[in-house]
């Protein structure tokens, strides 16, 4: 067994922010703080999805994708399935969820160990007015573990301990939440034992850097005072909130962006029990980051008005145009067409050379039915060709940009636009293409590709 | 490849059209029989009875030939159904045409009927089959604004003048639509009240789009030469195109939306066996599918009757106007006659039979001899298209008997 580490990472912020949830726009400002917000069309599977696209390597053969979180998609469906596909895993890699709070700490140290995929991914929902409704957001993160390039594990220790801390019955979205100074004093007490453990085993007696993730907030301040934290992990949390199961990866995540290699990293998630890890960052930690880093993530995003934040999460009912719900997708053909649905592939023509899409028995350049191979469009950069503004939108938004993109390479794209205003997209924009959820209906939801902006956020090295 | 004339060409001895409208009170069943009634009785030799076998188009307000059979109670005829989108009636027309040219029969008709006010969404809606949920959800207004930034990208036509070309389309459809007691909307618009019209997809407004509406047309087409047994004004078929295009708009990296290459090859097709060589001058008047502003604007240059890039400065010359050298949807159009989907290819026959027959009072196209249908269905880059072209006189190397 090859001593466990982390081969590569990448964390996803979602583009939007929201730091001010006033319902009266005359009251004087209360809450404070800031937290992340993914779109409307985004969730845990297309969250993972763009977290791990990024990574640019796959986990062993032998390994396995595994997907924590708390808010999946589908009860009882496997969701990990859905990513597999996007990701154009292979079919003997396993598809895992997990669930709980404490799973994405289990997810990075299980895949640490096996050369597996890790991937948190969460959208945190409050009820407006809740006391943390700032303190709760979106974000994922992966992991493939298996090799040393951005760190490799000195040690791991962990205490389970049952609490009603924080918890919710199937089908409810929002976190029922106990005293939290009840709950910080058993998970600060969890975390003592753990991290003494840890850092023991691996011989490490003052970290370099202290990551903590807790689902307590109070439990967190009072953790990375106790272990020295400089703030960094801190910063990262009032800049997002807690993201659930893909906190403890993103704040590992921004950590592997800024240290330095041969520096050790304690990490530590207080919830439901503590659980601490001991790092040591590698030689190749910035080649093995697959996504610009999480603060240049946070740099680009935009603020998004407590309005629309409440219509995307169906916290408020709009009323919309009158129009028949988008049709649900069957079965059948999606699992016909799953290279072009999750892989967004086309057909290149053997005889013209030329991109169809979606891809068909019949070239639509020349016409031939001889075939031709499959071409991925996914990671292209798309030209807009032409643009309108839906304003008949059935998704929650006054307008939408639908596009007709032309990929660089080859094919075109005809898709909805996201993460963007729809005015500010024009003849001549330059997209790329990103998984989304595209409506849910009777009960299914329908994944697919968008295009969104292709300005990256740019990290200067 | 042959699109050659038919082997006997075929006239429209007798029309019928209902109202446009929101036909509360009426049912397709009932459009149907009004527009066949009134078709039968503009034809004083003719029976319904005599009628050998009939077509009937729908997109959606009936399934197979038993749309038409059942409310008129016809025994032994044969009623085909037929759908092609939003050109659906002139298919209907199309087949009937060919079932008449070819000796099958001597006496047929088309008829098409859409009853899309039984519905209360907002413009158009269709059941498509079971798809894996890649395609977008596009509304006909967004799938049809494409054409508007691309055509000013491609021609240099800044925002301003692009607002007034298709305001002075939609005003121009509208001031010929309040002469026509058959059209939806009988009253004309002011600029300001186009533009100031709610937004529904990129540029386009709520007056840009056309009419949803109720409505059904008919039909009577017999060879050329048995013509004049019926009537001593038909109109002759002298040319007809159909195009259902390959969808390669959307689904490769050439077309840039500027044009509906299936319209320029039907219309082709049309031209050459009417022997039109110069359609700008040649044709008297044009019905021209005009589901939304910018459609009317490309389908000037498709058509052969503005130069590429030039269709906006010709409708703001007023070219296209009723007293313009070329006058276009004299009776409203889809703008403000309404569209009805599977009756509007039948009622843009209607008017260039109206107007070839000199019977379109008001709105009379002086000297009219040639005239142009032209409907399409589908959307930018991926749609179906017919042209046909029209003529009160049959064609000079097959006189009617």
């Amino acid at each position: 067994m090859p001593e466990p580490g982390i081969a590569a990472y990448a964390a996803y912020v979602p583009s939007y922010f929201l730091d001010d949830v006033r319902l009266d726009p005359d009251a004087p400002a209360a809450a404070r703080g800031t937290r992340s917000v993914a779109s409307y069309d985004e969730d845990a599977v297309t969250m993972a999805v763009e977290a791990a696209r990024g990574l640019g390597r796959s986990p062993a053969a032998s390994g396995h994708l595994l997907l924590a979180s708390v808010l999946a998609p589908y009860d009882a469906k496997t969701a990990a399935t859905v990513v597999h596909e996007a990701l154009g895993l292979d079919g003997g890699v396993a598809g895992i969820d997990l669930r709980g709070h404490r799973s994405g700490f289990s997810a990075l140290d299980l895949a640490a160990g096996t050369g597996s995929l890790a991937i948190a991914a969460d959208l945190r929902q409050t009820h407006p007015g809740a006391p943390d409704e700032l303190a709760q957001g979106d974000g994922a993160v992966a992991f493939v573990g298996g090799g040393s390039e951005a760190a490799s594990v000195l040690a791991r220790a962990t205490r389970t301990v049952e609490m009603l801390e924080r918890w919710r019955l199937p089908g409810e979205t929002t976190d029922r939440v106990w005293d939290e100074r009840f709950t910080a004093q058993l998970l600060v007490e969890a975390a003592g034992p753990a991290v003494t453990e840890a850092l023991r085993a691996a011989g490490v007696e003052r970290p370099d850097v202290v990551v903590v993730s807790s689902s307590n907030a109070r439990a967190a301040a009072a953790i990375r005072r106790a272990l020295g934290s400089d703030g960094a992990d801190a910063a990262v949390e009032t800049a997002t909130g807690w993201t659930g199961t893909a906190h403890p990866g993103l704040l590992l995540a921004d950590a592997l962006d800024r240290a330095e290699p041969g520096a050790t990293v304690l990490l530590v998630s207080a919830t439901d029990g503590a659980d601490a890890m001991v790092l040591r960052v590698g030689d190749g930690v910035r080649a093995a980051r697959g996504a610009p880093t999480v603060a240049a993530q946070l740099a680009a995003r935009r603020r998004v008005s407590y309005g629309t934040f409440l219509r995307w999460r169906g916290l408020i009912e709009v009323q919309g145009p009158a129009r028949p719900a988008s049709p649900a997708p069957a079965a059948p053909p999606i699992h016909r067409r799953r290279g072009w649905k999750y892989l967004l592939e086309g057909m290149r023509c053997d005889s013209c050379d030329r991109v169809t899409t979606p891809p068909g028995r019949a070239c639509a350049a020349c016409g031939s039915l001889d075939g031709g191979k499959p071409v991925s469009l996914r990671d292209r950069v798309a030209t807009v060709v032409s643009v309108t503004q839906d304003r008949l939108t059935t998704m929650p938004e006054p307008e939408v940009a639908m596009v007709v993109a032309d990929v660089e390479g080859g094919g075109r794209l005809t898709g909805y636009a996201t993460d963007v205003t729809a005015a500010d997209v024009v003849v001549g924009s330059r997209m790329r293409p990103t998984f989304r959820r595209l409506w849910t209906t009777d009960a299914i939801h329908n994944y697919f590709w968008k295009l969104r902006p292709c300005e990256e956020p740019t990290d200067g090295d | 490849m042959a699109t050659r004339r038919m082997a006997h060409d075929v006239a429209i001895v007798g029309m019928g059209c209902t109202p446009f409208r929101d036909h509360w009170n009426s049912s397709a069943d009932d459009l149907l029989v009004d527009a066949v009634r009134e078709c039968v009785e503009s034809v004083p030799a003719i029976e319904l009875d005599d009628v050998d076998a009939f077509w009937v188009g729908t997109q959606g307000s009936g399934m197979s030939g038993q749309t038409l059979s059942r409310p008129l109670r016809l025994r032994g005829k044969p009623v085909t159904r037929v759908e092609n989108y939003c050109a659906t009636g002139s298919e209907a027309f199309r087949n009937a045409a060919y079932a008449v040219a070819s000796g099958a029969y001597d006496v047929v008709m088309a008829t098409g009927v859409e009853k899309l006010k039984d519905s209360s969404f907002s413009g158009l809606t269709a059941v498509f089959p079971p798809a894996d949920g890649t395609d977008v959800d596009w509304t006909a207004p967004a799938s049809f604004s494409l054409l508007a930034p691309a055509y000013q990208r491609a021609h240099g036509v800044d925002d301003a003048d692009l607002r007034r070309t298709l305001t002075a389309i939609a005003v121009k459809n509208h001031a010929n639509g309040a002469l026509n007691e058959r059209a939806q909307f009988r009253k004309a618009v002011s600029a300001e009240a186009v533009e100031r019209a709610p937004r529904i997809a990129g540029p386009l407004g709520v007056m840009d789009c056309s009419g949803v509406s109720d409505g059904a047309a008919a039909a009577l087409i017999v060879r050329a030469e048995d013509a004049h047994r019926y009537t001593d004004r038909p109109v002759y078929l002298r040319g007809m195109g159909f195009v259902a295009g390959a969808g390669d708009g959307l689904a490769s990296d050439d077309y840039d939306f500027t044009t509906f290459p299936e319209v320029v090859e039907a219309a082709r097709v049309a031209y050459e066996q009417a022997g039109v060589t110069d359609p700008a001058t040649e044709i008297s008047l044009a019905e021209v599918h005009d589901c939304f502003t910018p459609t009317e604007l490309v389908l000037m240059e498709d058509l052969g009757f503005s130069a590429r890039g030039k269709g906006w400065v010709d409708v703001l010359g007023g070219r296209y106007a009723l007293e313009g050298a070329l006058p276009v949807n004299t009776d409203g159009g889809l703008k403000s006659f309404g569209h009805p989907i599977g009756a509007t290819g039948l009622r843009m026959m209607f008017e260039c039979y109206t107007q070839l027959r000199g019977e379109a009072g008001d709105r009379q196209v002086a000297d009219a001899t040639l005239a142009v249908a032209q409907n399409l269905g589908g959307q930018p880059g991926s749609c179906v298209a017919f042209v046909a072209v029209l003529g009160n006189e049959p064609a000079k190397d097959r006189g009617a008997a």
